[in-house]
């Protein structure tokens, strides 16, 4: 029997480093694993942290997901988002967790903060309303660090900075990285370049890019791109031979 | 000289008892040897070291020292096996293969060809008789029809030699009859026979040979007559004959018409001769 | 009919027809087992349930549908391998037909080898069953979905969405995750029986199986705490270099999370990760081997 363990001993000693090296390469390619800390047994409980070290992290993470819906009805934001970070922490590659994670955060905490009948103060019920926006943020910007290729998470990040906290500068950002992706949505390009449009003194930067994609056809000239790009010739007061017809909007 | 079909040269196995020093022996430096056609009776009490002598004659147990060898072949060695067929004490075999898929299983242990094994399945069937339960499960055997499954198994690849652990154990008498002579037929086809029983009127009626075990050692063996014959002493089978009439009788009997049934040794049971051999042991 | 010698066969050292033969058998016996039968029907339900997880939309849907339907399949094709394995050798020993079997010109390995493929055989077979009907589920759930997609899309926009509800369905890398999920039940199955040639019970083989799988999920851990513990006091590293070196890397031989989360496992990974869970089943296999060759019976 020692000479079995020893046997044993040996192959652990030769397979160490290769398995080492194919862990590298899978955490290279993708982000992998749950971080398997304290914190996150306290957060799901002891029974769900065995399971998840049995491999299990795919049925657990799908029941705490579940389980943060059901209080999302009940709405009980502080205890859906120890569900949603549950959730992702053992899922972090699952897009849809952190994509739905913000926007319950920064939209729908942060609009019901607002709404709160039973705080009377505005200043609090606005330190609220930043809290999730910021819960809402961290969790797009987690979301893409664990899944860098995900165009989603850019463009819903680009959402919130554009309509949360009118960053134009952070919005255009946002999109400009996620057009970049190979999976990004057709408009994603046209959307950094509008967001360029309102930062003040970069309006001709985006002029440019918008006459560019003027150019590249007729899947391109949507009305938005017509009407930006008809706004900013008159703001920059483009010479008229360099400027492009833009051919009036139907009235209503 | 044939070679002999057993042959155990200063055989001794020791078991190492698991966190003590103390070992086991469980046969001490044995040595037998079981000639082609004879039927071998190895008996013993409990805990006398047949069953190790047994497995280590089927190469299932590797001896601490000494050798065994079958018809020349070391038993350690799995071609050895070729040569051998066994059936161990109270066999469970798999209870949801039929009679005939039983001895399919084995036949192809045995490196037999389907056609072979076709045939010898429908011979053994019939010898050991159950031909009408060859396609019922085993689960629905009696105990005495698993025996016979079992010496099925065990002939299947045509041994020369049959190593039988308590072949009646648990059959009924008529069951047991028919396992009995059933051994009888294998003898008369010249198959040797290692066997082990408690049942001694039984080993009296079919062995050759026995060898009795006691605590490891090979304290009695020999010819079953030889053993338990009383040399002292002379028997004539006669009905209300007195001593003083013995001599005259022998010299009235050559003279006489009257008939000598029979004059030989008076004989002790097997099972007598058994008892006195091993409880005078310290 | 008499039995003179029969005619001289030669002993094959190894025989095909013998492992087979053992396989087969084995197989026969597995497939009787009441606990394959509870699994296979836990298995199913679960992969049934999942496909009402209706709340949800449909990407969160089928993301749970193939987290819930994979997680089953290597929970309960785990649990089999386990079970299963850690019944084989104490039954054929308890009820003595090990040594009919080992009586006959058998060689230990074979029979070892015949055990172990008839295990396997049936892993095979439920892994596929599940499979087939998480497929199947897949594809009504697909159907489902194209359904309201078409219903909802505008038309500029449907070729896109069909194939996002396309591609959050099936992808091609389901097929080799399924086949990990295969190799880590097949481990699981090898190390039981290497348990199960010096353990002394079935239960002590399932509980020190059981032990062993769960700790294999997190020997990363202590691998990399290993090889990385600067400040870490003898102890310690004595303690990571034991389940490192002991323990089998289970996390290695799981893409299912790549899987559902739609990505693309590239080709080198996937056979790196098949041939250490290979190499781990040989080895394993060869060490019980070893341990049940010097068995005494």
């Amino acid at each position: 029997m020692i000479i079995a363990f020893l046997m044993l001993l040996a192959f652990g000693a030769a397979r160490m480093r290769f398995e080492a090296n194919l862990e590298a390469e899978r955490k290279a390619l993708y982000f992998h694993g749950a971080k398997f800390n304290l914190s996150l047994e306290e957060r799901i409980g002891q029974m769900a942290f065995v399971a998840a070290l049995s491999g299990f992290r795919g049925p657990i993470a799908d029941g705490l997901w579940i389980y943060a819906h059901v209080l999302w009805e009940d709405v009980q934001w502080g205890r859906m988002k120890v569900a949603m970070d549950g959730a992702t922490e053992l899922q972090p590659r699952c897009v849809v967790f952190w994509e739905n994670a913000g926007w319950h955060m920064a939209y729908n905490a942060s609009v019901a903060a607002m709404d709160d009948k039973t705080q009377p103060r505005l200043a609090l019920r606005v330190k609220a309303q930043h809290e999730y926006w910021r819960m809402g943020e961290d969790y797009f910007l987690r979301g893409i660090q664990n899944n860098p290729d995900s165009a989603i998470l850019y463009t819903r990040l680009g959402s919130f900075y554009k309509e949360k906290l009118e960053d134009h500068a952070k919005a255009a950002w946002a999109y400009g990285e996620g057009a970049k992706l190979p999976n990004a949505p057709v408009f994603l390009h046209r959307f950094a370049a509008y967001q360029i449009a309102k930062i003040p003194g970069r309006e001709r930067e985006a002029y440019d890019l918008l006459k560019q994609y003027y150019l590249n056809g007729e899947e391109e000239q949507l009305p938005t791109l017509l009407t930006e790009l008809g706004r900013l010739q008159e703001k920059l007061k483009i010479p008229p031979e360099q400027k492009i017809a833009i051919p009036s909007a139907p009235h209503p | 000289m044939a070679t002999p079909a057993i042959s155990i040269q200063n055989v001794t196995k020791v078991y190492p008892i698991p966190f003590k020093r103390e070992k086991v022996t469980a046969v001490k430096d044995l040595s037998l040897t079981v000639e082609p056609g004879q039927v071998y009776g190895l008996l013993g009490p409990n805990g006398s070291g047949k069953s190790t002598t047994m497995k280590i004659v089927l190469g299932l147990v590797s001896p601490t020292s000494g050798t065994t060898e079958i018809f020349g072949r070391d038993s350690t060695a799995v071609a050895s096996r070729e040569e051998v067929g066994f059936l161990p004490e109270n066999p469970y075999f798999y209870k949801y293969l039929t009679g005939e898929e039983t001895l399919n299983f084995y036949g192809k242990l045995c490196g037999l060809s389907r056609a072979r094994i076709r045939e010898r399945s429908k011979e053994l069937l019939k010898l050991v008789g159950l031909e009408s339960a060859a396609d019922r499960r085993l689960g629905g055997y009696s105990k005495g029809m698993l025996q016979r499954i079992g010496l099925a198994q065990a002939m299947i690849q045509e041994p020369r030699l049959l190593v039988l652990d308590e072949p009646t154990a648990g059959v009924d008498p008529a069951g047991s009859r028919e396992i009995r002579d059933l051994i009888l037929d294998f003898k008369t086809r010249g198959i040797t026979v290692l066997l082990c029983s408690h049942l001694l009127e039984q080993v009296q009626e079919i062995c050759d040979r026995i060898g009795i075990l006691h605590r490891g050692a090979m304290i009695r063996e020999g010819k079953l007559e030889d053993l338990i014959s009383i040399q002292s002493q002379t028997e004539l089978i006669l009905e209300n004959a007195t001593p003083a009439l013995l001599a005259e009788i022998q010299a009235m009997i050559a003279a006489s018409p009257a008939k000598l049934i029979e004059q030989r040794k008076p004989q002790k049971t097997l099972e007598r001769y058994f008892l006195d051999v091993t409880t005078d042991q310290p | 009919m008499t039995a003179t010698a029969p005619a001289p066969s030669r002993h094959q050292i190894f025989s095909f027809t013998r492992v087979t033969a053992i396989a087969s058998n084995t197989l026969l016996e597995l497939i009787r087992l009441k606990v394959f039968y509870f699994l296979l029907i836990f298995g199913f339900i679960v992969i049934g349930i999942s496909f009402f997880t209706s709340k949800m939309t449909f990407q969160e849907q089928h993301q749970a549908l193939k987290s819930a339907s994979l997680g089953a399949m290597s929970i309960f094709t785990w649990l089999l391998a386990v079970l299963a394995t850690a019944m084989l050798l104490p039954k054929d020993i308890e009820d003595r037909t090990l040594y009919t079997i080992l009586a006959k010109p058998v060689p230990r390995f074979e029979y070892l080898l015949g055990k172990f493929v008839g295990v396997l055989l049936l892993l095979f077979i439920a892994l596929s069953l599940m499979s087939m009907l998480f497929l199947v589920v897949l594809y009504f759930a697909e159907q489902g979905a194209i359904e309201q997609t078409i219903r909802t899309t505008p038309k500029a926009d449907l070729a896109d969405a069909l194939n996002q509800v396309h591609r959050s369905t099936f992808n091609s890398d389901l097929l080799p995750g399924i086949i990990v999920i295969y190799f880590k039940s097949a481990l699981c199955a090898a190390l039981t029986l290497l348990i199960s040639t010096f353990a002394s019970s079935s239960i002590f083989t399932v509980i020190v199986s059981v032990i062993a799988a769960l700790i294999g999920h997190i020997q990363p851990i202590a691998r990399e705490a290993y090889l990385s513990s600067g400040n870490a006091g003898p102890l310690a590293k004595a303690f990571f270099a034991f389940v490192a070196l002991t323990m089998p890397d289970l996390r290695a031989l799981d893409l299912a999370d790549d899987v559902i989360a739609g990505n693309v496992i590239p080709m080198l990974l996937f056979l790196k990760t098949i041939g250490l869970g290979s190499t781990y089943i040989g080895v394993y296999f060869l060490v019980g081997y070893f341990m049940f060759a010097g068995k005494e019976l």
